[in-house]
């Protein structure tokens, strides 16, 4: 005769083994085609990221949906290239009232080591310092192709992550 | 309240008597890398604080320690939308520092870069207008037709937004043969689409509502202030550098400048908007005139040296009159490079034009200056 609480711990482990995974595949592939991402500019590459958005290139078919909104609300920050002395606290600001779960995007050369700027008294070598980057854009700037391809490069990095 | 909205690292909201201050930007989708401290008395702006230097990156620092050569793709980083437009008058600056003349050949290929990124710059700056007037037809129209012209650039430079095409002693390459039928191709198409884009945003009732008598800035006031390019012609002056001293080979060009009285958002949109077309008419002529030729003179070495000396050189860049001012020492790095940018210029007018306005007319009047972070902040 098993005590009352292991048949309880029991009957919890099966359910987790049961649902767990389902769990884990719904909630990821709910997240995975609404991605919002944050409307911060911080330079140049910015401008691909318009471009991006035109109706070429067209994220939303991929699940970018459009910039804009509050940051309390979204869930992906793209940093678009220089990040300067000035707006490194306001970027880490932005990160930190941003919900979880949420993920970094690096977008060209100066987000990810400064880039063509890497020698100048006012720009950060790279955003690593101020936060966790999960996908890294390299090009200055990237065409748009590539942000696709980032974009699609994080979903499947959402797919297979744990629940939080 | 200006002293309580300065003082503070962050000010967000403050609240002083029956003034409300509140920072739009730099993160805010209205207003791009850039801030304005808005202090409010109900609904009307009663003060208006730009606050700049988000993305000051240093490049006339860099510049001295770059050769005259490797700036040329730094320099044009500081506006890429119009990239060919910024980087001309430096280019025209250090071949008069040389002593190097373009060949004719790629003067006119000079004209067709420019004006290529000029259109290509307008309009990105129309789709961004148009959305932060609520209209986003008028943002997906214009990047789906700025592809075409990035096509073109694409073609002629290499690169979609970086070509680095103008060089000194002339320009990277020549263009390629099918340039001329996909250019007017493409110029055929546009010509048609402007219609239809009056049609839908410039003629537009709600469009005029919103933009018409909104941030008014007088002729006179355009002058004292400085305002330069789309701006100051909105504002009804016929000023352009293309015309009032022609450089490379714009004299030889037939164009007219658009220009309207009214100075307020709607008539600053419609120079814009006429540029479009003339851009594309001195783009055709440029085809049909350029001579056969060399299309540089020689290549430059990147240890190139210039002789010790001043050289100063402005051009008439898509958001206005842009100069270089550049001091050599006789060695292959400039010694001093100055950016005169025409962002930071028509950033002047802000306070002026948001003051006494409504808080929901400020990404109006905003983005009806074109204003690019990036360029004024160096
Ligand atoms: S990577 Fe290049 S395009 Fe992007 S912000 Fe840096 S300099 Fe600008």
């Amino acid at each position: 005769m098993v005590a009352p609480n292991a048949l309880v711990g029991k009957v919890n482990e099966i359910l987790v083994q049961a649902i767990g995974e389902p769990l884990r595949y719904l909630v990821n592939w709910g997240r995975l085609y609404s991605l919002w991402p944050v409307h911060v500019e911080t330079a140049c590459c910015s401008i691909e990221f318009g471009a991006t958005h035109g109706p070429r290139f067209d994220p939303e078919r991929f699940g970018l949906l459009e910039a804009f909104g509050s940051l309390r609300q979204c869930d992906l920050l793209i940093v678009f290239g220089t990040v300067t002395r000035k707006f490194a606290p306001r970027l880490k600001m932005i990160y930190d009232q941003m919900p979880e779960p949420k993920w970094v995007i690096a977008m060209g050369a100066c987000a990810i080591t400064g880039g063509l700027y890497f020698d100048s008294y006012n720009v950060l070598p790279g955003i690593d310092d101020l936060m966790p980057v999960d996908v890294y854009i390299p090009g200055c700037p990237p065409r748009p192709e590539s942000v696709l391809q980032a974009l699609i490069m994080l979903q499947e990095k959402i797919r297979k992550s744990k629940l939080r | 309240m200006t002293s309580v909205a300065r003082s503070l690292p962050f000010p967000t909201e403050v609240i002083v008597g029956d003034k409300l201050s509140i920072s739009i930007g730099p993160q805010h989708p209205g207003s791009g890398h850039f801030r304005i401290i808005v202090v409010l008395e109900g609904d009307i702006v009663s003060e208006a604080i730009p606050d700049p230097g988000y993305v000051h990156r240093g490049a006339e620092k860099m510049c001295e320690f770059r050769n005259f050569v490797q700036n040329v793709p730094m320099l044009e980083r500081t506006t890429l939308p119009d990239a060919n437009g910024i980087i001309f008058p430096y280019i025209l600056a250090v071949e008069e520092l040389m002593g190097i003349q373009a060949p004719p050949r790629a003067q006119y290929l000079r004209i067709i870069s420019a004006e290529l990124n000029r259109i290509v710059s307008h309009l990105y700056w129309l789709g961004i207008y148009g959305v932060f007037l609520g209209h986003s037809t008028m943002f997906l129209w214009p990047m789906g037709d700025r592809e075409l012209f990035m096509d073109l650039i694409q073609t002629v430079g290499g690169t979609r937004v970086t070509p680095s095409y103008i060089i000194p002693g002339g320009a990277r390459n020549d263009l390629p043969d099918n340039f001329k039928d996909k250019a007017l191709k493409a110029f055929g198409y546009f010509e048609r689409r402007l219609k239809e884009y009056d049609r839908i945003f410039f003629s537009n009732p709600l469009v005029l509502k919103r933009s018409q008598g909104v941030g008014v800035l007088k002729r006179s006031e355009a002058i004292a202030l400085g305002i330069t390019g789309p701006n100051l012609r909105g504002s009804g002056l016929k000023s352009d550098t293309r015309k009032d001293e022609p450089y490379s080979m714009y004299e030889t060009l037939d164009f007219d400048i658009p220009s309207y009285p009214d100075g307020d958002c709607w008539a600053r949109g419609m120079v814009r908007f006429h540029e479009l077309y003339w851009s594309m008419q001195i783009i055709k002529q440029a085809v049909e005139k350029m001579p056969s030729g060399p299309f540089r003179s020689r290549l430059p070495l990147l240890t190139a040296r210039a002789p010790a000396g001043e050289a100063v050189a402005r051009t008439e860049a898509a958001r206005g009159c842009m100069s270089y001012y550049v001091v050599s020492d006789g060695t292959s790095k400039p010694y001093r490079v100055r950016v005169s940018v025409p962002s930071f210029r028509n950033m002047i007018g802000i306070p002026y034009l948001l003051k006494g306005g409504h808080l929901a007319d400020v990404p109006a009047i905003y983005w009806s200056l074109d204003y690019w972070p990036v360029e004024a902040d160096k």
